[in-house]
């Protein structure tokens, strides 16, 4: 009898790789985010919890608390933005179809620190916008190295993002039970309310929760956009690797993020086997 | 009349439809047949308010209905790939219809269960629609669509998505539910035996145009056009030409085709020159020997056959063409078998000959 290997072989290049480049540091990290930090900057390896402990300071906690917050603003906007975008591209035809989904793409293809200057030169001291309500006489708005560039910045980077997953979503939906619910007597309103959202709000909210969690961890929008004064989770964290030099603090960070993420993740697995168990019913009813 | 359509005409893409006028009486089981892409659905769409007329009429109960959208017409569909609503049960699905109209919920209650009933799937109401199967959303589709008892009930290809077992027994169902509810049912299909089985009325379509509307009867007897014969059942051509007056006593009149000089029976109508005459196989008998018959009769040898148990099919060559024979077998054992390469004679009666204009 021929020995089966549990892993293919094709698999291994790319299980290497895992190890090494994730789970490797996040092992690392996971395991400092319980040392400490000597005066001097090294690492003392002493096990204990107190980064933990030092986390639920308040002033941690409300670094956490205006960074939930942001994100969370950032991704309702992003979906008030993102779900006409994406309902018009899934219902347009033609030539108008190809050009809004390319428009869509564009963001991805572009180099993200270049887009982040692009809001720099529009909403700047000396920005478009700006310039554009002095010529009317109006004064200087600053919304650059405040938390409102933070939101901006999310907003416009993360928009895309969930853009794709609702409109797929959309494309996914048989486009014959609106005409069903239309020919059964639902007005267009009653269409999208009682077939089209039911139809797709888990899609919504998995694509919004994969916005909402990244944002929490942004270093380089809330850095480049937010000023020094902006305190946000991720550029908090990195600040402890890499300005205060303490190592194990930064860690702890890391890992609440991490755990944060992987919470996210269980839960839309634990949605979409829900949603296999039911398909699986199917094979049963036959 | 329930439904008129007058001179509807609808053009997009690279398709015509022709000025349509038809009517469709209450209670009536009327199928339009064709090939796809001979417009049988784009009528079905026009008529469900999916798609509107370039020009024309669609009248409903004496109302005109043609620009009314889809949600304001007493029609509703049972979709080819049902379309049921997946974030819903069963039950749900079929009280769709109801809710929008605000019913009070008793109501609703019972008239969902009456049409679960009528549709036998009462005791799957509480399944998700992705937990029942392909012949069960059929039922289910069909009980949403009828439990509004609207005025027209439009069926497009329902059936053709089922497994032939299956679309046997829904063929049948369909057409007592139709007569038990007394709902106009007005089916979409390219199944020419499904349209004879369950029609009061058929309309046959090609290419955008309705060339034929009758009885299963008439449209299968007595065929307007040689497209509708061939498209409603296997059909033998003979091109030929008219030769001489009709004989008085006996209305008949003499066809000089390739394959030799007939006779043939006329009906009244003067007949055109050049003629197209079709027999159908099942009113072709096989001969073993040349007797001595009015009928006409042809030679040829038997180039294939299949034996289908209530009757078997032959093929028999006579000069360059190819004759279709459907024989049953009434003399049981009498008769010797028939082997492929065996001359025969091919025996038909000139009444039984529909005689049609060579041109199409």
């Amino acid at each position: 009898m021929k020995r089966t290997s549990l892993i293919p072989s094709s698999a291994w290049v790319f299980l290497i790789w895992l190890i090494l480049m994730t789970l490797l540091p996040f092992t690392l990290i996971l395991a400092m985010s319980f040392l400490q930090r000597s005066d001097l900057g090294t690492i003392v390896f002493s096990l204990s919890f107190n980064n933990y402990e030092q986390l639920l300071d308040w002033v941690y906690l409300r670094v956490l608390l205006k960074t939930l917050w942001l994100a969370l603003m950032a991704t309702v906007s992003c979906l008030c933005i993102g779900f006409p975008v994406a309902y018009f591209l899934a219902r347009v035809q033609g030539p108008m179809k190809s050009i809004g989904l390319i428009l869509l793409f564009i963001p991805f293809w572009t180099n993200f620190i270049l887009r982040i200057y692009g809001i720099v030169s529009l909403f700047g001291t000396n920005g478009l916008l700006n310039q554009t309500l002095l010529a009317f006489g109006l004064s200087k708005v600053s919304i650059l190295y405040t938390r409102w560039g933070v939101y901006l910045g999310l907003v416009y980077n993360y928009l895309p993002f969930l853009v794709v997953p609702i409109y797929s979503s959309l494309e996914k939906l048989d486009p014959f039970l609106r005409e069903a619910a239309s020919d059964l007597g639902a007005t267009r309103f009653q269409t999208f309310r009682k077939v089209i959202v039911p139809n797709i709000k888990e899609g919504v909210f998995i694509g919004s929760l994969f916005v909402f969690i990244p944002m929490l961890g942004e270093y380089v929008i809330p850095d480049l956009l937010g000023g020094a004064k902006e305190a946000f989770l991720g550029k908090v964290m990195v600040e402890q690797f890499f300005v205060l030099q303490d190592w194990p603090l930064g860690s702890a960070i890391a890992t609440v993020l991490s755990v944060l993420l992987l919470g996210a993740l269980w839960l839309q697995n634990r949605w979409s086997q829900k949603n296999q168990a039911q398909s699986e019913g199917l094979f049963h009813a036959i | 009349m329930l439904l008129n359509l007058e001179a509807v005409t609808k053009s997009f893409g690279g398709f015509q439809l022709h000025p349509l006028t038809l009517s469709i009486e209450k209670g009536e089981f009327f199928s339009l047949l064709g090939p796809s892409g001979c417009g049988k659905t784009t009528v079905l769409r026009l008529i469900g308010g999916f798609e509107m007329p370039t020009s024309g009429k669609v009248i409903l109960n004496g109302r005109d209905i043609t620009q009314l959208p889809p949600h304001k017409r007493s029609v509703h569909t049972v979709f080819q790939r049902y379309a049921l609503f997946p974030h819903l049960t069963v039950w749900e699905n079929v009280a769709f219809p109801l809710h929008l109209k605000k019913l009070p919920s008793a109501e609703i209650a019972q008239r969902v269960e009456e049409c679960l009933k009528l549709v036998e799937i009462l005791d799957l109401q509480d399944r998700r629609t992705h937990q029942i199967s392909g012949g069960q959303a059929q039922r289910t589709a069909l009980a949403r669509a009828l439990v509004g008892k609207p005025d027209l009930l439009l069926l497009d290809e329902p059936l053709s998505a089922l497994d032939p077992e299956l679309r046997m027994k829904m063929r049948e169902e369909l057409k007592a539910i139709c007569k038990k509810v007394g709902i106009t049912f007005l089916l979409v299909t390219h199944d020419q035996e499904e349209a004879l089985q369950l029609s009061d009325r058929i309309a046959v379509f090609k290419a955008g145009q309705c060339l034929q509307v009758g009885t299963p009867k008439t449209i299968y007897e007595d065929p307007a056009e040689p497209f509708v014969a061939r498209f409603i059942g296997a059909v033998n051509e003979i091109p030929g030409e008219i030769q001489g007056e009709a004989a008085p006593e006996t209305g008949e009149v003499g066809l000089v085709s390739p394959l030799g000089t007939f006779k043939l029976k006329k009906n009244g109508q003067p007949l055109p020159q050049s003629v197209s005459v079709i027999l159908r196989p099942e009113k072709m008998r096989l001969l073993r020997s040349k007797s001595t018959t009015q009928e006409n009769l042809m030679e040829g040898e038997i180039q294939d056959l299949t034996y289908l148990g209530s009757r078997t099919e032959y093929s028999v060559k006579i000069g360059p063409s190819v004759f279709k024979v459907f024989e049953q077998e009434l003399e049981r054992l009498k008769k010797r078998r028939l082997n492929v390469g065996d001359r025969v004679f091919l025996a038909w009666r000139s009444e039984d000959a529909i005689i049609l204009a060579q041109n199409s």
